[in-house]
């Protein structure tokens, strides 16, 4: 949506530059008549930005309208032509930056422009932001920390700052009035990159201590109340979690197992080191895809530990899965129907496991765990940002063969996520004991809910 | 003395087995027309005085270069179809009428045991003498003169075919993509690119290409199907299932297809065909007749055991990492017959079932081993 303005403001600032190395060689303009130019110049980019603002949510008229304003920047004296055309080129540089490729109106546009948008995080968010909260914006935006139970972690201790931070205004309870702070933060937060699934649970659960706590405590008590409620929140449903989880799963792993995992997974990572602590031997075969080639990371921290590793890319797989004896993969959430919502690729590392009779086994701790139904990845996903930020490129290419930008009718589109279909999956490794993804639902009743 | 004779079109052969060696010649197509090529003179230069001695001749030149790389299967297929063309020529040439009508009845017992007739006819040749004579001891080189231009003719037929491949391959095009329509493809294949901006020119359709690590060869698909005026999106190999819900048709390159109905195709192929299996998206294989080969996957289960470069998969950026990881980078998948659901050819459309047909049609049976 943001695309028709986007180039304009960019453009407004990239256009004295752009003039300068163009008025060189024409020494016989006069200084006054080059400042006028430029200020025509900007006027029209100006009415042009205005005349897209005026229409930003129908991208088909605007566009037109907006390139028959262009034309007559070039009409001005000859030595400006090259500033707007190269400031048109330098704004379309910088949108595409921001991750913004949208700018085609083909049909796919349609059926894909429900996923996010990328878009840049702002460094001042509207409101009242907490220093802390801004920085964490920022590195979720920038993929500086990523999976699902870093950013739950980050959050939470984020948001312990942020407590301690703050003093209830007068004539006001802390129960009642925090959660209003609290709220501009996760909407920044959010704004950065969409909520996962696990920080949307963890802040529910924040929530709900913050008004259950005690009016009558001392301000300073309640904050101290809340900051340890959220430490054995992430001390129980994480941290012991994945111990568990690693004790578990170890047990699935026999001497002279070949694992296969996809992508990286904190848990899967833990589960792996452990069971190679206690002595067993296997091997690990590590599959990786773009855009994110998490998996190198993976393949660092193994085979540092002297785990013997193979790596290879997505579309290799079948040449290996024969030899597999059990896939481990991790998840960003679990659907009460049995579907793992899970790192792009999961998908097809689950199928082919699948096709093969390997057994697929999800490791994933139980606060991931959300109420919704799931039927397809295509309904809720997650683009990443097609820049260099992830920087995914092999280096034996040259980059530039590999960024195709700006280029009319084609679209980059990196979905973060995809969906396994609960018929894919062989067991979920829980805290609670391992799943079959049909009983999935009853996870809350495991955790001691009563209830629907 | 033939060896000595040929030894201008020996250096071509060898010329032609190391380049395809250091896969200086790779792309199916690109190694099937460079096959033509050295055997047209192979052929041209030739010193035969009996049929069988020329069938030899090319034989061993065909041997040659299969060797040379074993994986390239259009190279073999194409010696075998010259093979077969020049058997062909030789008897419409040297049996005349006699022959030309039980040749060219049609009839079922002929349909279902495609192949055998020829091999009675190779039996009984002898005994008719045609207007060409084999073994005239006047005359020795009379035979090889008489028959060169008919042979010629149908080695350019072999030559043509191959030129022609990827216009008659998208000809129909039209008839299997309708508007609107969400097509995935993967990596670049030229007889695929070929066949979607046919089809561009009458449909308004979506082209969703996987890139294809590690050659990322999508990258160049995307390019080029966008700047043809086709709405592109490229995706990264991941999102295959993601997206596959909402695509209409999986269309896939080969690199060559086995009798049974099987094919090695570029890496990602199986993946993305068992993807398209579990939504029940159909999968249409864009080949030319070039790439049927008479074999079967006896190599490996899953792929061609064809591995390439590791370092695009794993860099030595990577430091030292790279001591201690095994990287695997193959070239091919065996795609299994199960998962195709259409081959769309230069001659015509078929089912998988049907390439065994196909293949008994377009070579003889005795050079299935070269």
């Amino acid at each position: 949506m943001s695309s028709p303005a986007n180039p304009y403001p960019s453009s407004q600032v990239l256009a004295p530059n752009g003039e300068a190395s163009g008025s060189k060689p024409q020494p016989t303009i006069s200084k006054a008549e080059q400042s006028r130019q430029r200020r025509a110049v900007q006027e029209q980019q100006r009415a042009a930005k205005a005349a897209a603002k005026t229409a930003p949510n129908v991208p088909g008229p605007s566009r037109p309208r907006s390139g028959s304003k262009l034309p007559p920047a070039p009409s001005t004296p000859k030595k400006s032509g090259a500033g707007p055309s190269k400031t048109q080129k330098d704004s379309k540089d910088a949108g595409s930056l921001a991750g913004d490729e949208f700018t085609g109106k083909s049909r796919g546009l349609r059926i894909f422009s429900h996923f996010g948008l990328p878009k840049p995080v702002s460094h001042v968010g509207k409101g009242d932001i907490h220093p802390a909260i801004v920085r964490l914006g920022l590195q979720f935006s920038e993929f500086k920390i990523s999976g699902a139970n870093a950013r739950c972690i980050a959050t939470l201790i984020a948001f312990k700052t942020v407590i301690q931070d703050y003093i209830t205004p007068p004539n006001n309870t802390l129960s009642r009035h925090l959660m209003t702070h609290l709220s501009p933060q996760i909407t920044h937060l959010v704004s950065a990159r969409p909520m996962s699934v696990t920080m949307g649970n963890a802040i529910r659960q924040l929530k709900l201590e913050i008004s259950g706590s005690d009016i009558d405590l001392p301000e300073q008590d309640a904050k101290d109340v809340l900051c340890h409620k959220i430490d054995h929140y992430i001390r129980d449903r994480i941290i012991i979690a994945d111990q568990v989880i690693q004790e578990i799963a170890g047990s699935k792993i026999k001497d002279g197992d070949v694992i296969l995992t996809y992508a990286r997974s904190s848990v899967v990572e833990k589960v792996l080191l452990r069971a190679f602590s206690d002595e067993k031997s296997f091997s690990v075969i590590v599959v990786d895809s773009r855009p994110m080639l998490e998996g190198k990371k993976l393949l660092s921290v193994l085979s540092s530990a002297g785990i013997s590793c193979s790596y290879l890319l997505l579309p290799a797989i079948g040449s290996v899965i024969t030899e597999v004896s059990t896939v481990f993969v991790g998840a960003h959430s679990l659907h009460s129907n049995g579907a793992v919502f899970s790192r792009a690729g999961t998908a097809l590392v689950a199928m082919m496991a699948k096709q093969h009779s390997v057994p697929v086994v999800v490791c994933c701790e139980t606060y991931k765990y959300s109420e919704g139904v799931q039927l397809d990845s295509f309904t809720k996903n997650e683009l990443a940002p097609s820049s260099d930020l992830l920087s995914s490129y092999p280096l034996t290419r040259p980059r530039e063969t590999l960024n195709l930008k700006g280029q009319p009718n084609l679209e980059i589109l990196n979905p973060l996520y995809d969906l396994t279909p609960p018929t894919s999956i062989t067991a979920v490794v829980t805290e609670v004991g391992v799943i079959p993804p049909s009983s999935i639902s009853s996870i809350p009743f495991a955790l001691g809910r009563q209830t629907l | 003395m033939a060896s000595e004779l040929n030894n201008p079109s020996q250096r071509l052969v060898e010329n032609l087995a190391s380049k395809l060696r250091r896969r200086q010649v790779v792309g199916s197509r690109q190694a099937a027309l460079e096959t033509v090529l050295v055997l047209r003179q192979v052929v041209s230069k030739a010193r035969f005085s009996k049929f069988e001695q020329l069938v030899e001749i090319i034989r061993s030149a065909g041997r040659r270069l299969v060797e040379a790389q074993p994986k390239e299967h259009s190279v073999g297929n194409t010696v075998r179809k010259v093979l077969h063309h020049i058997r062909e020529e030789y008897h419409t040439a040297t049996k005349g009428r006699a022959s030309a009508s039980t040749r060219n009845a049609f009839s079922i017992s002929k349909f279902v045991l495609q192949g055998q007739p020829r091999k009675q006819n190779v039996l009984t040749k002898t005994d008719e003498k045609g207007t060409i004579k084999e073994n005239d001891p006047d005359d020795p080189d009379s035979f090889a003169r008489g028959l060169k231009p008919v042979l010629m003719e149908a080695i350019q037929d072999v030559l043509d075919e191959l030129e022609t491949v990827y216009d008659n391959v998208s000809k129909n095009a039209r008839d299997h993509i309708h508007s609107d329509e969400i097509i995935l493809t993967i990596g670049k294949s030229k007889t695929v690119e070929a066949f979607l901006k046919s089809a561009a020119h009458h449909r308004n359709y979506t082209v969703i290409v996987a890139e294809t690590g590690p050659s990322y060869s999508g990258h160049e698909m995307a390019q080029s199907l966008s700047s043809a005026g086709i709405s592109t999106f490229l995706v990264p190999d991941s999102s295959i299932y993601a997206l596959m819900s909402r695509v209409n048709k999986v269309i896939l390159g080969a690199h060559a297809v086995l009798a049974n109905g099987g094919m090695f195709a570029i890496t990602g192929s199986l993946l993305a065909a068992t993807a398209a299996r579990a939504h029940s998206t159909p999968v249409v294989v864009c080949a030319g007749q070039f790439k049927l080969t008479p074999l079967w996957n006896l190599y490996h289960e899953y792929g061609a055991l064809d591995f390439a470069d590791p370092s695009n998969v794993l860099g030595f950026e990577e430091g030292g990492l790279v001591d201690k990881v095994d990287v695997i980078n193959p070239y091919y998948d065996y795609v299994h017959p199960e998962l195709v659901d259409a081959f769309i050819t230069n001659d015509g459309d078929h089912p998988p079932s049907s390439i065994y047909r196909l293949i008994k049609e377009t070579y003889d049976d005795e050079d299935h081993d070269l």
